[in-house]
């Protein structure tokens, strides 16, 4: 019912959520569109398999719906409350599927993907962009603990597991990687 | 807890990882002492840039279709339902990290605001009739300000009805109309004028009469 010739292409991320709680099936495939690539890789990166992927996606878009009105424009934006939907409702489903929570290839793997940093990239100065820096510019053992925590959702005891290392390197490694990567953001944010 | 304690847990905290019992411990420190509270959402952004990190990936064929039908389910059929059902989601919450989204606390249901500013450039009002609220108004202010709305009207039918901006001064600015399938209907649409500058909005019906009204709060 976007009668005044409005493309939904340019209408902004909030009123697509607002409109998605009318049922108007217009608005429902707008959104969907907007945000697939961005929750299903969530889903693919944290759970690694395809299919449960999928399930975590469609989860992810029926609970954005359920809730929008929880949605608080103050907190961030529609990409990163989906994000953050997204990425619970994965964890919650390799939990519910296998023990442990990453196998030791797909960490590396997916560690190389969130510190790459393409050439055109290169010289962006974006918030996800320092981000990157800051995490590649952590010691390796650090990045690892970080990204298992962060992404994976791995606790202390299941990185002290993971790596074979005792419960106190891992807090400390979790701890220390933080609150470095913190410190670059706020540096480079104050310049 | 204290707040030595709480500082040595900061980062498990903040990127969701503690176990149940710590985390309600942390979180019961952090109603009570806003430097650790201060501190730890702080360190939310890590967490929350970690995953702005991931890649992107192209779901399977047919996903987006999928969904949409999903989402696209008909509305429950009984009046006035449909205008309540998006508040009574707001009753569950959504369990995240420590300072993601909804912090991990229930968010109680509370019906909604006549009226807000939700953001720096989204207004929102509730359309009322005779004193009940028959919908909700979005206008979002700016360069491309636009508005949407969703009403249901008992006794309308078919409508249709046309939307005016109110301002200040009591002039105003048609910017569309559509119309209802069975008192119901949504619609949205750019605006001649900045709703920044408007006070209220009017539904008028098919004969001219004032369906419904709704104001802005003044900024």
């Amino acid at each position: 019912m976007w009668r005044m010739g409005l493309s939904l292409g340019r209408v902004p991320d909030e009123a697509l959520l607002t409109g998605l709680t009318t049922g108007d099936p217009e608005l429902a495939v707008a959104f969907v569109r907007r945000f697939q690539r961005t929750v299903f890789g969530v889903a693919l990166a944290v759970t690694g398999d395809p299919q449960l992927a999928e399930d975590v996606a469609q989860q992810t878009f029926e609970r954005a719906w359920r809730h929008a009105q929880v949605y608080d424009p103050r907190r961030g934006s529609v990409r990163s409350w989906l994000t953050a939907i997204a990425h619970n409702l994965a964890i919650d489903a390799v939990r519910a599927r296998r023990a442990r929570p990453v196998a030791p290839e797909e960490l590396d793997a997916l560690l190389g993907a969130v510190t790459e940093t393409p050439e055109r990239r290169a010289l962006a100065d974006d918030s996800a962009e320092r981000v990157r820096r800051a995490v590649a510019g952590l010691p390796r053992e650090q990045a690892r603990a970080l990204v298992m925590a962060g992404i994976y959702g791995m606790t202390a005891r299941e990185v002290a597991a993971a790596e074979d290392i005792p419960l106190g390197t891992a807090k400390t490694r979790i701890r220390t990687g933080t609150l470095k990567v913190r410190a670059l953001l706020e540096a480079t944010e104050r310049r | 807890m204290e707040c030595e304690r709480l500082r040595e847990l900061d980062s498990e905290l903040a990127l969701g990882v503690l176990s149940a019992r710590e985390r309600a411990e942390a979180v019961a420190h952090l109603d009570r002492c806003p430097d650790c509270r201060e501190h730890v959402e702080r360190l939310t952004a890590v967490g929350d840039g970690l995953l702005a990190l991931l890649p992107g990936a192209e779901p399977p064929v047919g996903f987006e279709s999928r969904v949409a039908r999903a989402l696209g389910a008909p509305p429950a059929p009984k009046r006035h339902r449909r205008l309540r059902l998006a508040a009574a989601a707001a009753a569950a919450a959504l369990a995240c990290g420590f300072g993601g989204w909804a912090i991990g606390t229930a968010v109680e249901a509370a019906p909604p605001q006549v009226s807000q500013v939700t953001d720096a450039g989204l207004r929102e009002a509730a359309l009322v009739s005779d004193g009940h609220e028959v919908g909700r108004i979005h206008a979002h202010t700016g360069d491309e300000a636009w508005v949407y709305m969703s009403v249901d009207l008992d006794g309308i039918g078919r409508g249709p009805v046309r939307c005016l901006l109110v301002h200040a001064d009591g002039s105003t600015v048609p910017v569309g109309s559509f119309p209802l399938k069975d008192g119901y209907g949504y619609w949205g649409g750019p605006t001649p004028t900045d709703p920044a500058t408007v006070t209220g909005v009017r539904l008028i019906g098919p004969n001219g009469n004032i369906l419904a009204t709704a104001d802005f709060p003044t900024s």
